[in-house]
């Protein structure tokens, strides 16, 4: 089992994810709605992986992710953008295109949370 | 050459000159002539018509007060059909078009002055019609042994051919120059390797705004283009020859004296012109500012952009819906109908987002939308007591769904279940900011709140909450739930769903 910080600002999608993430076994982090709690969640929260939404109600998460890569923490983006909506240094990162299925998020959380027991 | 008969010796042999002017003055009636028989005729003048006969510039000499004209050659070619009538006659007669021009100049001269004139225009009657000449003119006296004035020579250079070829220029310059103030494209003309601007017209100085340009180089003149590169590739243009083309060149501009840079887009073209050898001299810029093109097609790929990522998180929400509402529904039909409620709730407050740009909404609009769908007619199930205030999208959208889960709830078991039950809806915001709102169910049965987590109470007590940062809480009392949230009016007033940038 792992804990997962969401960071979603529309209601009904963190809802969703939350579902798909206790569905696989994990336990929820947040969700965080909106850039300043994700900011505080990511910098005081404990968790082993993060799924940030790259729009938090009109500010873009980067900062979020910049904090999780300065803990080390693994993260991915899912969003309505899909991979344009990413910028800089973020442009390679993983992303899932919303909507998304819960098999999809399980394959990543997957591959992650492995890579993450064999270090 | 004719001679004197017998021994008598040639009285023009101090003509010493073998041309046409000097056949027709040797056979010429002087006697006729103020002038009188050339056997008299000074020294002076003698010397003056062999000195001008000899001349290969066009001279003509008007001797005496009357103006009598000797002249050369080269002037019998510049007289035209005058010639020969005129050579001996007086110059008030033999040019009779210009009588008081030559009036002026025998006065002048035949008091010792001198004239002289560039570029001269006269009409003669030459060939017989009245023709429009150019001509450099120079009077001098030429004066008589006892230095007194006794005739004026005049050394006539025709140049009208260079006159109107001077004109053509001029016109077919001032044609480009109108071609190129009234050109819709802007247009310079730089010189040498520094970019010199010789030219440019009221387009180019439209784009560059407030700057001196002519005379000045292209990095003294536009040291904010130097720095964007622009100096060395016009550098590279005036080096290789090659023409350089670019579209939709974002450029800035310090258009206005002390102001920030401002941004252009522009589409151009740099090319070079060469003389004769093909040495590059010049560089001629012509181009269009395209910024409100450019602009708008930005303004619509973001728009297009934010409709794909309304649309994918629409079908998210959507997801969503129907995933949780089959969690939980006992039987498909209730699923099926609350998959429908759910959806056309969120549709709804689509609309009144839409009404508004997605930049917000009025709270009493956006409640009204949301309860719209539970209202029955002749009975008032809902009142709504609270101040005209505006709530940005994100909180108008979660309270829409929050509502609609309210009533869903309201209709099923608690006071709109009931004939006379009704539900009072409260909002006020606090002198320190802070947004009170409730959901108070009046005339209900007498309802407990359920073990079941559904998906109403979950969105309205755990999710709702995390969306607007503040607190909301369910109370069961006896005439039915109060609802109430919490929050600060920052949360509720949250930008808009993007960023325009």
């Amino acid at each position: 089992m792992a804990r997962i910080l969401v960071v979603e600002d529309e209601m009904l999608v963190a809802m969703l994810i939350e579902d798909a993430i206790v569905d696989l076994g994990h336990q929820i982090v947040g969700p965080a709605m909106r850039l300043e709690t994700a900011l505080d969640a990511a910098t005081n929260e404990t968790f082993d992986f993060a799924i940030l939404d790259v729009n938090l109600a009109g500010k873009q998460s980067f900062p979020v992710a910049d904090a999780l890569a300065a803990r080390g923490t693994p993260f991915m983006f899912a969003s309505g953008y899909g991979r344009a909506g990413l910028a800089d240094p973020y442009c390679d990162a993983t992303i899932l295109q919303k909507p998304f299925s819960p098999e999809q998020l399980a394959a990543i959380l997957g591959t992650v949370l492995v890579a993450r027991q064999t270090e | 050459m004719q001679q004197g008969t017998g021994d008598s010796i040639d009285p023009f042999q101090f003509l010493g000159h073998l041309g046409e002017a000097a056949t027709i003055i040797r056979g010429y009636d002087w006697a006729s002539t103020p002038l009188g028989p050339v056997e008299s005729w000074a020294p002076c003048l003698r010397t003056s018509t062999a000195f001008l006969l000899h001349s290969p510039v066009p001279i003509v000499m008007l001797w005496g007060p009357e103006g009598v004209m000797i002249y050369n050659d080269a002037y019998c070619d510049f007289a035209g059909h005058r010639h020969p009538a005129l050579l001996g006659s007086n110059v008030r007669e033999g040019w009779s078009e210009i009588a008081d021009f030559n009036d002026n100049v025998m006065k002048v001269g035949l008091s010792g002055g001198t004239l002289a004139y560039r570029d001269q225009e006269l009409t003669l009657h030459r060939q017989g019609f009245p023709e429009q000449v150019w001509m450099d003119l120079d009077y001098s006296p030429i004066l008589n042994e006892d230095g007194v004035p006794a005739g004026v020579i005049a050394i006539v250079v025709e140049t009208t051919d260079r006159v109107l070829a001077e004109r053509r220029n001029r016109q077919e310059t001032q044609r480009l120059q109108n071609l190129f103030s009234q050109a819709p494209t802007f247009m310079a003309m730089t010189e040498g390797p520094n970019h010199r601007f010789a030219l440019i017209n009221p387009e180019y100085q439209k784009l560059v705004g407030d700057h001196e340009l002519v005379g000045k180089t292209l990095a003294e003149a536009l040291p904010e283009i130097a720095d964007q590169g622009y100096v060395a590739l016009m550098d590279a243009v005036f080096r290789t020859g090659e023409t350089v083309k670019r579209a939709s060149e974002r450029v800035l501009f310090n258009r206005t004296k002390d102001a920030p840079l401002e941004e252009r887009f522009v589409d151009f073209v740099y090319q070079p012109i060469r003389d004769e050898k093909g040495m590059v001299t010049n560089i001629f810029i012509q181009g269009s500012d395209v910024t409100e093109r450019v602009r708008a097609e930005m303004h619509q790929k973001l728009l297009i952009n934010e409709l794909n990522h309304r649309v994918k998180n629409t079908l998210s929400s959507i997801q969503s819906i129907v995933s949780q509402t089959l969690r939980s529904a006992p039987t498909k039909e209730e699923a099926s109908s609350a998959i429908t409620n759910r959806i056309l709730a969120l549709s709804r407050a689509h609309n009144v987002l839409t009404e508004e740009n997605w930049n917000g909404a009025n709270l009493r609009t956006m409640i009204e939308s949301a309860l719209e769908a539970f209202q029955y007619p002749g009975r008032d199930a809902f009142i709504l007591r609270g101040p005209e205030m505006r709530i940005g999208p994100h909180a108008a959208l979660s309270i829409a769904l929050a509502l609609h889960e309210l009533a869903n709830n309201a209709v099923k078991y608690g006071a709109l279940s009931s004939p006379t039950g009704y539900v009072t809806i409260n909002w006020h915001v606090e002198d320190n900011g802070q947004f009170l709102f409730s959901w108070t169910e009046i005339g209900g049965p007498v309802v407990s709140p359920s073990d079941r987590q559904g998906f109403g109470s979950r969105l309205i007590l755990k999710i709702l909450p995390l969306e607007l940062r503040g607190q909301a809480k369910s109370d069961y009392r006896a005439g039915g739930l109060v609802f109430t949230l919490t929050t600060s009016i920052e949360a509720i007033t949250d930008s808009a769903l993007t960023d325009a940038n």
